[in-house]
């Protein structure tokens, strides 16, 4: 699709932004591929994993760009990317893959080394969320969508960004029309296995990036 | 049941009978030319297997059936061959030389001998059921034939669907049948045949089914195959060759092929590429673009592999002349809109950063192929092995051996290929049983009585046959109103019109016809004469008329074809073009042919790999070989590589070839020679060869040219001036030679079509690509962490040899696509790091590499000496400089010189045991010369008249076949057996002292008035 | 009959009447549902995004559960079963210790696929009060419960059936359409509301082009996001039912008020009186 040579970049001459390959060796690509069971080698590129994800689009760094950087053991560029905190886990992409690839699973694999590296992450919103949602977890055992919205609009930023945008109106509004429909439940239940999850929660954090 | 121990021992003379299984046309025939007598058993109703489900055929865009015909019409009347059609092989006992076969031979329901195909059961029976051989996509009845050239072409009552076989109730057939054909107590019979040995060509069909669900096939009405796309082109398909869709049979606008559909597909557990679909989706494009130029034709892929012979220049015409839409891209999914059932395609588009949605009114799914359904049982029951996808894949040096001996396979099951491959490998299959069974051959077939032609005289009684050539005649010319023209004009005693003239049945009826009617001038307005005329002149010998009472107006090729869009105008050529062969078929006469004696000697130019094989097929069996090369050893290209991509051992291979052929008592090996000399024709030649200087006649039938090929030398990239930049060639050697400087290597780029696929030669070297797979394979074997880099713009590793293209990846071969606009750029000093930069077309990013060695995968080109030998045998050459075979498609290994054969890297780029194969194959069509004690020759040649002859010597100088010499009596005279007919000498003499025969000068005055008189209006 | 219930956290919040109904119809069908008992959040996409220990730990607690109780777990939230089945597939493997005793042996079901047997279908048919005639449905079935295939045992993950077996048993007319297993993006909704609208807006401008009357779901997640967003997405609203609503409805008998069924924003009454299937 991309065959036109008028397409291209500039400063094709700047030797610097020409990429090196193999200075890195491929050292990271061995290592997610023993991390992750997945078979990233095989992927010839064919751009399927794009063409299937949904929300390609909203990606710095696509399905297929995703292997091919891992194989280049560009580290940095992935854990910075949009694309790990953008990624649905739908599955598309593994599951079109011709070659067991396990897009999907590494994308997921990257969000987590991401959210263990000092790298910002790209969509810090959804890093927030994430981990709110976690700690709501390891508060009650379950989770109750009214707390679960308390406590992430409490995270530093998050509200003020809410406000700008408009979108603490829309999750009010919303918020409302769901308790005059009865689905909000205001009073959290309390899992007595609180505390075995905890100690889950705790140890998680033994998991090395 | 247990084979008896001593057979083992007794060497009793084999059987000479062969069992085909499958299609196998091509192998039936290459056997039964052979002196062996051939059971072609079918599974089917009707022999023929995918070939007769197509189209058109690229590159030459020729009409299938036309190709197809005069084969099947050539084994449906082969005296040395019968159909076991509707039967299967149930077992297979004894030994090579003497099998015994158990032969199921199902019910038809209609007895085959009663049958005269009149269709009125078919008519009649009320059972409307999809149509396989359609695809589906029509309906046939349950009383049925399978397509109109059948053979045989008998009626089939399909028993899982017949109302009378079902619930007993209706009958109809039975009652309507005029000739009682219609037998429903049928059962299954079993029989057993002796036969020396079996091949095994039942073909491959598509893999893809509705419960694998991709792409919505089976869901969506308008998802088909690309073989039902095939059928929807077809003049005999279920829309008459009208492109509809299945949905509302509206007319296309816009249609989308997708490659690769289970092929490369490891996580379906089809890691292989079934080779064939690249090119037969852009034929398809072709073909629709040309049908509806309004229509758009979009193909989605992602690499093209087009690595046959002229396959990348069909390409980029299919691209840049027919406006066919190549994206490199694999969809994942096809969504309908239910609105109109037009098919929705997503792509993600990286220029505008978004998904765009493209809308299809027709989506084509490029399936990959399995062996047939049977087939795995079939395996069992006869102990072969395959490999895990169920292709009885073969030896690299017995390219068509399974693990049992005495049992050969052929075709679409040994590996997926394409037709002209197919057909190599029957000859090859054949080489090999005539081998194994040369002692009996002529054994088991009855000797064509050689009778004279007869006589033919009486008033001349003209009999017109107009075809309707499917549509390709009839979607044009108005037949009807032809025949209605034809029938008013006094000397036209009879016309009739037929869908396929050239079909088996239609032929017999034909006879019928002439006999009936009293013809005894026969005009037949369909196609050309150089591939039908033969044809019809067999038929008229059957009707006990002299053979060259026929004559043709080719409607098809210089009407139908070549004004598409002005019917009437086309009928009044065409009633032109019949009205000057009924005028010439006035002064038709009866000619008689000429015999004389073959030479049983094969001569071989070359001494590879090719050259050996060839040479020990034919003396294997007993006939004598000259086998001569230019060089002073025998292997030719050979012996510069060190060992497939499979693993195989070339070099073990030529040592146990030159073995056999040095000692071999009927080759005659000529070292350091050449062949400066050939004369005379088919079955009596005569050369000279020069060995070491020295000239020594010989004489030979048959000529087998396989020349080879070799290396190119490139010039790009600093190779010559810097020894760290080697061809993939010395990189194998330097891999065998240096294991430690191997190992030292840290980072390796090798770079694809080198010398191949551009401006100055078209050609894809077809090997390339599995060179690079080797080599990056075994560089990373010996040091895992070397960096390999490839960069390539299509990878073409067809077939199984995929399996090494993901090998490659999973060891962490790197590769990246370029573009030939934006080559690869290699800077080095002699010294430090080779410096490659190139631009990555998947990811946009540029890219440098430091690298140790830089690999240039350099293509074949043809041997520097293809040019002489093409010269003194007046063979054609490809632009390349390859030899250009007869037909591409069904005649690689022929020329249209009869007596010379085609093998190995002198037609085309090839791999090892692809130019084996050939060899083996090439060797057997030989064989079908040297095998005739005496050979007829056609009695259309030139005939001098000396008395009128003032010996200019025009003649002798304009003959293109030199045929024409002046004689003792000091006059030109013309060797019947030389002559071709082509009529030049006839034109150019200015004493008019020459006749060509069946073209006569009062023939052709009486066409030419005929036209030119206009009568017609 | 008796199979272990695992709810799962949102049908105690927002998928309340998923849960209204779904008792209802397996009280209808006399199949006892026991819910496992103080059973715990699955960890959702949050635990799998974060933490493969925790997205293999938490669901495993649950089925450790069920374990105890000997009974098959039948799951109503896709999000939930994707989890659980991943939970057990990882401990089949054994790739993961986790301070429950699981052996793996208990059956996971997702509630779709246990209701589209063919003896529930069967049993549905016997029973059925109120055949839904004239009522089109499409069925969206959204990523988690179909994919990945290796995890989910569906093989037809392009074109599921559970539901269009469920749908078509309870009388309604099933249209077929392409986007059945396209993801809605409602998990990405929080950070990416642009992302989230952006799909579910492309899915129901499609689902509306099918002429449906109504979307039926079987994921809690996907019908708050497929039922919030098209409030204002404009033009036809489509009401988003559970699955197990459309049973109810033809299974049981429905009462004057019909609260159950106006928990949803796009409100579905005026559809099923239009159709003659509500006084
Ligand atoms: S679908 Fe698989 S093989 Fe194709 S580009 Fe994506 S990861 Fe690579
Ligand atoms: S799993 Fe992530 S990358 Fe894969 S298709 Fe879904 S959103 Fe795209």
């Amino acid at each position: 699709m991309h065959d036109n040579a008028a397409h291209r970049r500039s400063a094709r001459s700047d030797v610097n932004r020409r990429h090196r390959i193999g200075d890195r060796g491929d050292h990271f690509l061995r290592r997610v591929e023993g991390e992750t069971g997945a078979n990233l080698s095989a992927c010839y590129q064919c751009e399927r994993c794009t063409n299937a994800c949904p929300v390609s689009a909203f990606m710095d760094v696509k399905p297929h760009q995703v292997i091919r950087y891992i194989q280049l053991g560009w580290r940095e560029t992935l854990l910075a990317s949009s694309t790990v905190w953008v990624c649905l886990s739908c599955e598309m992409c593994t599951t079109y893959c011709p070659n067991e690839v396990g897009v999907a699973e590494t994308i997921n694999h990257l969000r987590k080394m991401a959210t263990h590296s000092t790298i910002r992450p790209k969509e810090p919103h959804l890093a927030v969320f994430h981990q709110t949602f976690l700690e709501e977890l390891q508060r009650f055992g379950r989770v109750n969508e009214f707390w679960l919205m308390g406590a992430l609009n409490l995270k530093p930023g998050v509200l003020k960004d809410k406000i700008r945008s408009g979108a603490l109106r829309q999750e009010i509004e919303l918020g409302y029309t769901l308790w005059r429909l009865g689905k909000l439940k205001l009073i959290p239940h309390r899992c007595k296995a609180v505390r075995g999850i905890r100690a889950l929660y705790r140890n998680r954090y033994a998991e090395k990036d | 049941m247990t084979p008896d121990p001593r057979a083992h021992r007794t060497r009793r003379r084999p059987e000479g009978k062969v069992l085909v299984m499958g299609g196998g046309i091509q192998c039936a025939l290459d056997l039964a030319d052979t002196g062996f007598f051939v059971y072609l058993v079918d599974q089917a109703f009707t022999v023929g297997g995918t070939m007769a489900c197509l189209d058109k055929t690229f590159p030459t865009n020729d009409c299938s059936t036309c190709m197809f015909s005069p084969k099947l019409v050539r084994v449906a009347g082969h005296p040395n061959i019968e159909i076991l059609s509707n039967s299967q092989l149930l077992e297979l006992e004894g030994e090579p030389g003497r099998f015994v076969a158990h032969i199921e031979k199902g019910p038809r329901y209609i007895n085959l001998e009663k049958c005269v195909a009149c269709g009125q059961c078919a008519e009649k029976c009320p059972k409307k059921v999809p149509d396989a051989f359609n695809g589906n996509l029509g309906l046939r009845k349950a009383a049925f034939v399978t397509f109109p050239q059948a053979v045989p072409l008998k009626y089939a009552l399909d028993a899982e669907n017949c109302l009378y076989l079902t619930r007993g109730r209706c009958g109809l057939c039975k009652k309507i049948c005029p000739t009682d054909a219609v037998e429903f107590d049928q059962k299954p019979e079993t029989m057993t045949l002796t036969v020396g040995a079996a091949v095994l060509s039942v073909g491959f069909e598509p893999a893809l089914t509705p419960r694998h669900g991709e792409y919505g096939f089976g869901r969506y009405r308008n998802v088909i195959t690309s073989l039902q796309y095939e059928r929807l082109l077809s003049a005999t398909g279920p829309f008459a060759g009208h492109l509809k869709r299945p949905s509302d049979g509206s007319t296309p606008r816009r249609v989308a092929w997708i490659q690769c559909v289970l092929s490369r597909d490891a996580a379906r557990n089809r890691p292989f590429c079934s080779s064939v679909c690249c090119m037969h989706a852009a034929k398809q494009a072709v073909l629709t673009r040309s049908h509806l130029p309004e229509t758009e034709a979009v193909i989605y892929f992602m690499d093209i592999r087009a690595h046959g012979k002229g396959f990348d220049d069909y390409v980029d015409r299919a691209r840049y002349r027919h406006g066919v839409q190549y994206r490199r891209s694999m969809i994942s999914q096809v969504y309908q809109d239910p609105e109109n059932e037009n098919l929705i395609i997503e792509t993600f588009d990286h220029r505008l950063n978004r998904k765009t949605e493209e809308e299809f009114d027709l989506v084509v799914l490029s399936s990959g192929f399995q062996p047939p359904g049977s087939w795995r049982d079939l395996c069992t029951r006869l102990h072969l092995t395959v490999n895990p996808y169920g292709f009885a894949t073969a030896p690299f040096d017995e390219p068509v051996a399974t693990n049992r001996a005495g049992v050969f396979v052929c075709g679409g099951i040994e590996s997926p290929k394409d037709i002209p491959e197919t057909v190599v490998q029957a000859g090859t299959a054949a080489a090999e049983i005539s081998i194994l069974l040369s002692d009996a051959r002529h054994t088991a077939v009855s000797q064509p009585k050689i009778t004279a032609d007869p006589t033919t005289d009486g008033e001349p009684r003209v009999g017109v046959f107009v075809c309707y050539c499917g549509s390709n005649i009839a979607g044009v010319v108005r037949i009807p109103e032809v025949l209605d023209r034809l029938r008013q004009m006094p000397e036209v005693a009879h016309a009739e019109d037929f869908m396929f003239t050239c079909s088996a049945e239609t032929l017999d009826r034909l006879i019928e016809v002439i006999r009936k009617q009293h013809l005894n001038r026969i005009v037949v307005a369909a196609c050309s004469p150089k591939t039908h005329e033969s044809l019809f002149r067999d038929a008229l010998r059957r009707a006990g008329l002299n053979p060259y009472l026929v004559t043709m107006a080719n409607i098809r090729n210089q009407c139908s074809w070549v004004h598409p869009r002005e019917p009437q105008q086309a009928t009044e050529k065409s009633l032109s073009l019949i009205l000057a062969a009924v005028r010439q078929a006035g002064y038709l006469e009866p000619l008689t042919d000429q015999r004389y004696l073959v030479t049983p000697a094969a001569m071989v130019v070359g001494g590879g790999i090719s050259g050996m094989t060839a040479a020990l097929t034919v003396a294997d069996q007993g006939f004598g070989v000259h086998l001569v090369e230019q060089d002073q050893r025998l292997g030719g290209f050979a012996h510069s590589l060190t060992e497939t991509l499979e693993g195989d051992s070339p070099q073990q291979l030529i040592r146990r070839l030159e073995r056999r052929v040095l000692i071999h008592p009927n080759i005659d090996v000529h070292l350091n020679s050449r062949l400066t000399a050939h004369d005379g024709q088919v079955g009596a030649f005569r050369g000279v060869v020069e060995e070491a200087g020295q000239p020594e006649p010989v004489d030979y039938g048959a000529v087998i040219v396989a020349t080879g090929g070799q290396a190119y030398e490139p010039d790009e990239h600093g190779y010559g001036k810097d020894d760290r930049v080697l061809t993939q060639v010395e990189l194998a050697r330097r891999i065998q030679a240096d294991p430690d400087q191997v190992r030292g290597l840290q980072r390796v780029v090798m770079i694809q079509c080198i010398g191949s696929r551009n401006a100055d030669f078209g050609y894809c070297s077809r090997v390339c690509c599995s060179a690079a797979m080797k080599n990056s394979i075994s560089l990373k074997e010996a040091n895992p962490d070397v960096q390999v880099v490839v960069l390539y713009r299509d990878l073409r590793t067809f077939g199984f040899k995929e399996l090494y293209y993901l090998d490659a990846r999973r060891r962490g071969v790197l590769f990246f696509r370029f573009i030939p606009e934006e080559p690869p750029r290699v800077k080095t000093n002699g010294t430090g790091k080779i410096i490659v930069d190139f631009t990555d077309r998947s990811s946009l990013h540029d890219f440098r590499v430091d690298a140790d060695m830089v690999v240039l995968s350099a293509g074949i080109r043809p041997h520097e000496a293809s040019g002489q030998l093409a010269g003194l045998l007046k063979l054609p050459l490809t632009p390349e400089g390859f030899f250009m075979e007869a037909h591409v498609k069904l005649q690689p290994m022929e020329f249209s010189s009869p007596g010379i054969y085609l093998a190995g890297l002198a037609h085309s780029p090839r791999f090892i045991s692809e130019s084996i194969a050939m060899a083996a194959g090439a060797a057997q069509q030989a064989i079908k010369v040297l095998c005739r004690n005496e050979i007829t020759t056609s009695a259309t040649v030139a005939e001098v008249d000396p008395d009128r002859c003032t010996a200019c010597v025009i003649c002798v100088r304009v003959c293109p076949f030199e045929a024409p010499f002046i004689n003792t009596d000091g006059v030109s005279e013309i060797p019947p057996p030389k002559c071709r007919g082509c009529g030049i000498c006839t034109a150019e003499c200015p004493a008019q002292a020459i006749t060509l025969k069946h073209s006569t000068d009062n023939q052709i005055e009486a066409q030419i008035k005929a036209i030119a008189a206009g009568e017609l209006g | 009959m008796k199979l272990a219930f695992y709810p799962g956290c949102s049908l105690e919040g927002m998928a309340r009447d998923y849960a209204d109904s779904i008792d209802a119809v397996f009280r209808s069908l006399e199949i006892g549902l026991v819910e496992i008992d103080d059973w715990s959040c699955c960890g959702a996409t949050a635990a799998h995004s974060l933490s493969e220990m925790m997205a293999v730990a938490l669901p495993a607690r649950n089925i450790a559960a069920a374990e105890k109780m000997g009974l098959d777990v039948v799951v109503p939230c896709a999000n939930c079963f994707n989890r659980m089945r991943f939970s057990q597939a990882m401990i089949r493997k054994g790739i993961f210790d986790v301070p429950w005793s699981v052996t793996g042996k208990t059956r996971i079901h997702d509630m779709t696929r246990f209701l589209s047997r063919d003896d529930m279908i069967e049993k549905i048919r016997r029973r059925l009060l109120r055949p839904l005639s004239g009522l089109k449905l499409i069925s969206y079935y959204g990523c988690q419960m179909v994919r990945p295939p290796r995890i989910t045992g569906f093989t037809d993950y392009e074109n599921p059936q559970t539901l269009d077996r469920l749908a078509a048993a309870a009388g309604a007319d099933v249209l077929d359409w392409s986007y059945k297993t396209t993801c809605c993006g409602a998990s990405i909704g929080i950070g990416r509301r642009d992302i989230q609208e952006a799909l579910t807006r492309k899915l129901l401008a499609k689902a509306v082009r099918t002429g449906a009357d109504a979307i039926v779901v079987s994921c809690p997640l996907c019908q708050s996001n497929l039922d919030s967003i098209q409030a204002d997405a404009g033009g036809r609203k489509l009401p988003i039912f559970y699955f197990t609503e459309v049973l109810r409805l033809a299974l049981t008998r429905v009462g004057r008020s019909q609260r159950w069924l106006r928990t949803h924003i796009a409100d579905p009454v005026p559809l099923l009186r239009a159709r003659r299937l509500l006084p």
